[in-house]
């Protein structure tokens, strides 16, 4: 009887919780489905008299929304891409050669590690200006080329695969790059997952660089995009029910990767102990 | 014999693998490249340059700049405004670190077993983690309305007076903190989950022999075996803390009257709104020493962490 009364308890305060949780989503929605005189009402009302559908198609049509998903989802893609390549490779590096200095180079790779981005930021910005690549997708990707995430990962992976499968691979002739897709890839693939999803959710959401060196509405990302919508739109309270379906846009896809690969985030992160 | 063969085998081809792998210091070069070319001009580069910067008086717009020594940091050590960002980075960080600790251990705890809908309720409160922090700080902006918003209604239904939330001076910090921490405990809940899974079980049955009550358990058995843990989230959640801005950005920028102005936005302002390149790399090398100094505990203590797994 105790052990029921428990039970219940338990699980009436986690769908509380999570209700808690979920419910700014829920919100966002419900908003903007209102009219918006039906928005300044208080109390608010739970659901809207008549669901204004047509407040998703309206704020799509006020600013290129389409255009805006799609930046944020191709340089998120082409970074992902870039970076595990690259890692890969380094990581590769570290684990299965033997090389002077290699030990400093890991250092300086876990020193980097260490260092907030911020701190980047200015001479990076300069950089970019000299090479004209400010307000380019080019600038915003090459900037972000290198994730030391990735490479520490990586190298944590590649480590605990045993080393008499690279030796027989390299007794078959194998090249070092045979090795590394054929051998180390399949055999550190939840690693690849993981890192891909979490690297891609990053850079899709990440706001205060592209901020500083997108300037053009085309080349926007979805994020700043929407802060943009944020302001323009009656800054703070006029066309609220627009801004609630504009957000939607922005969070809805996320929110959909995450329902199909919510088994990879959870388990991913957690067995590898990484850092945000 | 036979194992000493195997061994000395090994250790052969391991010795015919070294000097193979050192021949070809090209296919090396073609490994290390094209992460080392970004890494050094994206972040090695830019750390030492910003500090060369911080040195300096430059304003961005102008070629030509002075050497100014030590008068950057001079000026942000004599500025009680620097105090104060000081102090409400100190604030966020702290306000955001123990409740998410401590309440996404609470949360592992009661969705750890194995049992039906703990993956759903999981999934639900991990769920805010993967959205942009400038959407959802949207969305928090509307719930955080005086006038008419949620958070006031909720508020005056249980008879208690409404706020001003992100307009008052008092009260726009928490509801930065409260956001920041609706995001980020599902992440602090995922990291315990994992803990508590590796404690063995065994230890719990030897504690329940010596007629231990579920509390002594967790005080003696559970606190102690994940506390790796907590201090790699303390550390974690902190480094973040220090770097937050989206939500900053849309919720008060900085405001009201600077009292949510944290160490980044401090830096984001001297650099990108006023053009203050000197004092803005200044201040990014605080920041790079605080954080620094963290990742240095972390660092410390890491041997402490993987011991236990």
């Amino acid at each position: 009887m105790k052990q029921l009364f428990t039970y219940t308890t338990k699980h009436f305060f986690l769908l509380l919780f999570s209700f808690v949780m979920i419910f700014p989503f829920l919100w966002m929605v419900v908003s903007a489905l209102k009219t918006k005189e039906e928005i300044f009402q208080f109390p608010p009302t739970l659901w809207p008299e008549t669901p204004m559908w047509h407040n998703f198609i309206d704020a799509w049509q006020l600013a290129p929304f389409g255009q805006y998903i799609f930046n944020s989802a191709y340089t998120a893609i082409a970074i992902v891409a870039i970076q595990v390549v690259n890692s890969a490779l380094i990581a590769y590096a570290f684990t299965h050669f033997r090389f002077k200095g290699k030990n400093l180079l890991f250092a300086i790779v876990m020193l980097t590690y260490m260092l907030p981005a911020a701190a980047t930021y200015v001479p990076s910005y300069v950089i970019l200006a000299d090479w004209n690549l400010l307000d380019t997708h080019k600038g915003l990707i090459f900037s972000n080329a290198v994730s030391v995430l990735g490479i520490f990962l990586f190298r944590q992976a590649f480590m605990q695969i045993p080393k008499e499968l690279v030796e027989a691979a390299k007794m078959d002739g194998a090249s070092h790059w045979r090795i590394l897709w054929k051998v180390i890839y399949p055999l550190s693939k939840p690693t690849f997952l993981t890192f891909v999803l979490i690297s891609f959710v990053q850079n899709y959401n990440s706001y205060l660089w592209p901020t500083l060196i997108l300037n053009s509405e085309e080349k926007q990302l979805v994020t700043t995009g929407l802060r943009q919508f944020f302001i323009q739109e009656g800054a703070y309270g006029i066309q609220w029910p627009l801004i609630m379906a504009a957000s939607s846009f922005a969070v809805i896809p996320l929110l959909l990767l995450f329902a199909f690969a919510q088994k990879w985030f959870i388990s991913g992160i957690s067995d590898q102990g990484l850092k945000g | 014999m036979n194992t000493l063969v195997t061994e000395i085998r090994a250790i052969i081809t391991k010795e015919k693998g070294a000097r193979r792998r050192i021949k070809f210091p090209l296919t090396l070069w073609l490994f290390i490249l094209p992460a080392l070319t970004p890494l050094t001009i994206f972040w090695i580069y830019p750390m030492l340059y910003s500090l060369y910067i911080s040195f300096t008086d430059w304003d961005y717009m102008s070629t030509e700049y002075n050497f100014v020594g030590f008068s950057n940091y001079a000026d942000l050590m004599t500025n009680p405004l620097f105090y104060g960002v000081l102090w409400n980075t100190l604030y966020f960080s702290v306000g955001v670190v123990v409740p998410s600790v401590f309440g996404g251990l609470l949360l592992a705890m009661l969705v750890v077993k194995k049992q039906k809908g703990m993956g759903f309720y999981r999934t639900l409160i991990f769920s805010p983690w993967v959205t942009p922090a400038v959407a959802v700080s949207i969305v928090w902006s509307w719930i955080y309305e005086p006038q008419i918003g949620l958070a006031n209604w909720l508020l005056t239904a249980v008879n208690l007076p409404a706020l001003e939330w992100t307009s008052s001076t008092t009260w726009a910090m928490p509801a930065v903190i409260i956001v920041t921490i609706w995001k980020g405990l599902g992440w602090c809940m995922i990291f315990y989950l994992n803990a508590l899974k590796k404690v063995p079980e065994s230890l719990y049955e030897a504690a329940a022999l010596d007629g231990a009550s579920s509390w002594q358990k967790f005080l003696n058995v559970t606190l102690p075996l994940i506390s790796p843990t907590t201090l790699f989230l303390v550390i974690i959640t902190a480094v973040d803390a220090l770097q937050a801005y989206d939500q900053i950005q849309v919720l008060t920028q900085g405001g009201p009257a600077g009292s949510t102005r944290t160490i980044l936005y401090m830096y984001y302002q001297s650099a990108f709104e006023q053009f203050n390149m000197g004092q803005a790399t200044a201040v990014a090398t605080v920041l790079v020493i605080l954080t620094a100094s963290l990742s240095l505990l972390q660092f410390m203590f890491s041997r402490k962490w993987v011991h236990y797994e």
